[in-house]
């Protein structure tokens, strides 16, 4: 055995590990702020630079985003997309990893492989077969915005289920079994126990499934009707082949900024209620409301 | 497929037809409980089914007079333009924003662009059931299905004065004889796009530009199966560029496929922007390509650089788009006046402004072109005169047996072998 | 008990959804694939009755794969999947490892700067990524200063690793986030009692971390590489020569752009096939871990 105790029960300070994760950072964020840096382009190439200007945001009188209705309409239809999908897919996928990773049966194998599927499907695959199926069997359901959501809530699902189901074999039914020796209903100590146990999963899954929406372009294009189900990819994919502005750099460049600023007021609001609710962190973790839910532990 | 030049390379799928799918769904009935569920969803059907073999082949030597339906008549002359939003489908960035909003200002009307990626797409949204389009855009090899298929309603020629202005060869085109359901919107050629700076000398067959080694890793095809097969049997001196012989489509392919390893040859859809910007030297484009080529050079490059090769014969790929009214708009009337406008060159010559692509019109040729500095005097060539549509080759529509042999030939070249 | 019956209430909302959404539309693929292409307006033409499937198509996609013209493609997707699921797990895992245990006050920023190439549309950042990969950009710029490379390098030749690399950076934010969730979950404690007994660093992660961490990883994997074999922008983007096309190309090719969907369809159905196994394997081992647990 190896000399035992001889460095305090502190690690060394991780500088490769922390170096690697910057790095990769910088390697994931850079071609981010190129595109940022595009909206800004004095002409109408979105790759080679040719001055500095305000022109895509606001000041072109036809193209800019300011200007353009259609650029509005489809910032709007895809963040409200986003948004309800993250609320509808997150819910029914927490109770279904929960329900999958308890269940016992064939029944419960048959549905663990169908929850898996989508995944595995790609999207031009579930984009066509849901134009066929709202097509040509629910036809009391029209394409555009309603089939939209209903689409990105079908590929949304898996994500949830997948992220939460990890988190929660790693938990284990000992806490659920605790509370329910010292008297609680099973719905309770679910309730009580194991969801805030699982909140940093269901955190990341609500990131994931919003990320993946506002991203999305084959389902939204394949459910789209007209101009008015029209999202910021759609916008964006289907100018790729002719001669698009930066307006569309702009746009994107907003949709980031919008969204930073609602994770930030998001932030700032859990911290504001754990301010005031005065839950206890581990001693020693700082600030910051994605920490909390990280560290949460009983 | 449809070779245009807004095509994206690739279509969507459209409704499989109702009747047929009602009579499957009859005799799936007693063949079990998931027949029985899906027997009970399903669409109406009609009676007049289109078939694909009642549309027939338009060639230039084999013109076609599209059917009139009785039930589908034209409108009746001397009406009021309605009010309300008109609503164009036509591809993305193809339509010159300030001429719509001139146009809406001018009716008092709000005016409405949904956009589709390809042909086959902007076919099955027509289809769409509730679809209320006032205005498409179709193809030459598409025009003949949509009248069989009973999307397209006649046009009625009162209120298209402007007509006059068009080339004469429009009145009576061979895809749609006597203009009963279109006129003429855009023409483009095909040819090859390369930087001037780089390339010394041009061969007299310019084609062979895509097999020059010299150039190698920087050579792109078009992403559209017609024009780069098409292509590859122009530059062979072939010029049934609609041929469904398998040999040839075959031979064609096996001289794209000397490009993979001879000059690295890539696949590209942006010959706008890459050819300016330098990271392609050579790339097979089209007209309208070169005309937007001007406007993404790099700060401090000029379009000299620039350059476009077209057969001097001007025997090459050619061939135009249309504007039409679908069976379905819910304003005729105003779908009229708005191509009518259109065909007026103080509103058309804005719109070629914002999307590179000519205007078939009598006010516009090469002097003229080159005069208002829409092209330089190194991307003239690009510029197309009635003349060259007397010439030109081009891509129509091929039977469904042809259409499987060039797309498995594209397939197969793709798959890099 | 009422316990037994919970479960399974819990889960049918999801699965309801997920038949009626996701099963009955990929019926709607096999009848096609089965069935036929309205050769009027190429338009799909599925055949929703099993007994009138015609299997020509299917039989000849198959042979195709095997020994055709698809199999080098499909041969290719797969390797480029395996290269990007190792970077994905070179870069992911330490770089989740960090955030999760160690980052300490930085964790919530570094999340977010993770999560942050999400917000901006993925078209932007290919864009991007093809202006920063020409060979005058900045990246052969970097590599001829620092002496990497002597001549710059043509990255967006046809060249099978700028389709790895851009597949790895798609997809490297899947990969973290559930290995983060799981990571973060493992109890300190046991990492400490391991260095008690006088283990190194390494040899902790290798034997108490990495074993533990083993359910977050694999669901790393499937949210990466099923999807990652259908995938046709990265392709096209950063490469456009007929020496990368991946399956995911010739699906799009002949389910979207050609007259003959029912190829498409075909195509699709036997990619499934194949990544079944895939997916088996993560469904025992979740079987067998969640039998474990309770």
């Amino acid at each position: 055995m190896r000399r035992a105790r001889r460095r305090p029960r502190t690690w060394r300070r991780p500088w490769g590990l922390a170096t690697v994760t910057w790095l990769y950072i910088a390697w994931s964020l850079l071609p981010v702020l190129i595109a940022i840096q595009f909206s800004f382009n004095a002409g109408r190439s979105r790759t080679a630079w040719q001055g500095f200007s305000f022109r895509w945001y606001w000041k072109d009188p036809i193209s800019s985003v300011w200007n353009d209705p259609t650029l509005h309409l489809a910032l709007t239809n895809s963040l409200r997309l986003a948004a309800l999908t993250m609320v509808i897919a997150t819910p029914l996928g927490v109770a279904l990893a929960l329900g999958l990773t308890r269940w016992r049966g064939r029944t419960a194998t048959a549905s663990n492989a169908l929850m898996l599927l989508p995944l595995a499907t790609p999207e031009i695959v579930m984009g066509s077969a849901l134009y066929l199926v709202f097509t040509n069997l629910y036809t009391s359901i029209p394409l555009g915005r309603t089939a939209q959501l209903l689409g990105h809530v079908t590929f949304s699902v898996s994500y949830v289920v997948v992220i939460v189901r990890s988190r929660l074999l790693s938990i284990g039914p000992m806490y659920e079994e605790a509370a329910q020796d010292l008297g609680a209903a099973p719905l309770q100590a679910i309730r009580t126990i194991l969801v805030p146990l699982l909140a940093p999963a269901v955190f990341a899954s609500l990131l994931v499934v919003f990320a993946a929406s506002i991203d999305d372009f084959v389902i939204s294009a394949f459910l789209s009707v007209d101009a008015s189900s029209v999202t910021v990819p759609i916008r964006l994919y289907s100018a790729v082949r002719q001669a698009p502005s930066p307006a569309l750099n702009a746009l994107a460049t907003l949709m980031l900024l919008g969204t930073t600023v609602a994770l930030l007021l998001a932030w700032a609001v859990l911290r504001l209620r754990r301010r005031t609710t005065g839950a206890g962190g581990r001693a020693g973790a700082s600030s910051g409301a994605l920490q909390d839910l990280a560290t949460l532990d009983i | 497929m449809t070779f245009h030049p807004r095509e994206r390379g690739s279509a969507r799928p459209g409704l499989g037809r109702r009747d047929f799918l009602r009579a499957s769904l009859l005799t799936t009935i007693s063949a079990g409980s998931l027949g029985s569920l899906l027997a009970a969803c399903g669409g109406d059907g009609s009676s007049n089914r289109p078939r694909a073999s009642a549309v027939q082949l338009s060639r230039p030597d084999n013109p076609v007079k599209l059917p009139i339906y009785q039930d589908i008549p034209a409108i009746a002359s001397g009406l009021e333009p309605e009010k309300g939003t008109l609503r164009v489908l036509n591809y993305s960035e193809y339509n010159g924003p300030d001429v719509l909003k001139a146009f809406g200002k001018k009716y008092g009307v709000n005016v409405q662009v949904t956009t589709f990626v390809t042909m086959d797409e902007g076919g099955q949204k027509l289809r769409t059931p509730g679809a209320k389009f006032d205005v498409f855009y179709p193809t030459t090899d598409v025009v003949g299905k949509l009248a069989v298929g009973r999307l397209l309603q006649p046009l009625n020629k009162s209120y298209l004065p402007n007509v006059s202005n068009v080339w004469d060869q429009f009145l009576d085109p061979f895809y749609d004889k006597g203009a009963q359901y279109t006129v003429p919107h855009t023409l483009y050629t095909t040819g090859v796009l390369y930087r001037a700076d780089r390339v010394k000398s041009v061969p007299a067959n310019g084609y062979d530009l895509l097999w020059d080694e010299a150039f190698k890793g920087k050579i792109y095809v078009l992403d559209d199966d017609r024009e780069a097969l098409g292509m590859a049997m122009l530059r062979k001196g072939i010029t049934d560029i609609n041929t469904e012989d398998p040999a040839v489509v075959d031979a064609a392919r096996r001289d794209l496929e000397e490009l993979i390893g001879g000059v690295n040859i890539k696949i590209g859809s942006t010959q706008y922007s890459t050819v300016p910007e330098g990271t392609a030297t050579i790339h097979q484009a089209w007209s309208g390509d070169a005309v937007n080529a001007q406007y993404y050079l790099p700060e401090g490059t000029g379009p000299e650089v620039l350059g476009w090769w077209y057969p001097t014969d001007r025997r090459g790929a050619i061939g135009n788009d249309m504007l039409a009214v679908p069976t379905a708009a819910e304003h005729p009337v105003l779908a009229h006046h708005f191509i009518n406008y259109m065909l007026d060159p103080d509103n058309s010559v804005p719109d070629f402004e914002y999307t590179g692509y000519q205007p078939p019109l009598k006010a516009l040729n090469p002097d003229s072109m080159l005069a208002d500095e829409y092209v330089t005097e190194n991307l003239v060539g690009a510029v197309i005169t009635p003349e060259d549509f007397d010439k030109g080759l081009q891509l129509l529509q091929l039977t469904p047996k042809g259409e499987a042999l060039w797309d498995d030939a594209w397939a197969k070249f793709r798959s890099g072998a | 008990m009422a316990s037994r019956r919970l479960w399974p209430a819990l889960a049918a909302p999801g699965v309801a959804w997920l038949l009626l959404l996701f099963l009955v539309p990929f019926y709607a693929i096999a009848a096609v694939a089965f069935g036929g292409t309205d050769p009027l307006f190429n338009a799909p033409l599925p055949e929703w009755n099993p007994l009138h499937w015609q299997f020509g198509t299917m039989s000849e996609v198959i042979s195709r794969a095997t020994t055709g013209d698809l199999r080098p493609v499909f041969v290719r997707t797969f390797f480029y999947v395996a290269a990007a699921m190792a970077l994905c797990y070179l870069i992911g895992y330490p770089v989740a490892y960090y955030v999760a245990r160690l980052a300490g006050r930085r964790r919530g920023l570094l999340l977010a700067l993770i999560l942050a190439p999400w917000w901006i549309n993925y078209l932007m950042r290919m864009l991007a990524w093809v202006n920063l990969l020409q060979d005058d950009g900045y990246v052969n710029d970097a590599l001829l200063r620092l002496h990497l490379i002597p001549n710059p390098v043509h990255w967006l030749s046809g060249n099978q690793y700028s389709v790895v690399l851009g597949l790895a950076y798609g997809y490297v934010p899947f990969f973290i986030v559930p290995l983060y969730v799981t990571l973060d979950r493992i109890d300190g404690r046991l990492l400490e009692a391991s260095r008690d007994l006088g283990h190194g660093m390494v040899r902790t992660f290798l034997h108490v971390t990495l074993p533990l961490s083993r359910q977050g990883l694999l669901t790393a994997v499937v949210i990466t590489a099923l999807p990652m074999f259908g995938d046709y922008y990265t392709n096209n983007m950063l490469s456009g020569s007929p020496t990368t096309t991946m399956v995911g190309n010739e699906i799009e090719f002949y389910l979207l752009g050609s007259s003959q969907k029912e190829v498409g369809a075909a195509l699709v159905l036997v990619l499934s096939g194949l990544m079944l196994a895939l997916m088996a394997y993560y469904l025992v081992s979740t079987h067998r871990a969640s039998r474990q647990v309770s």
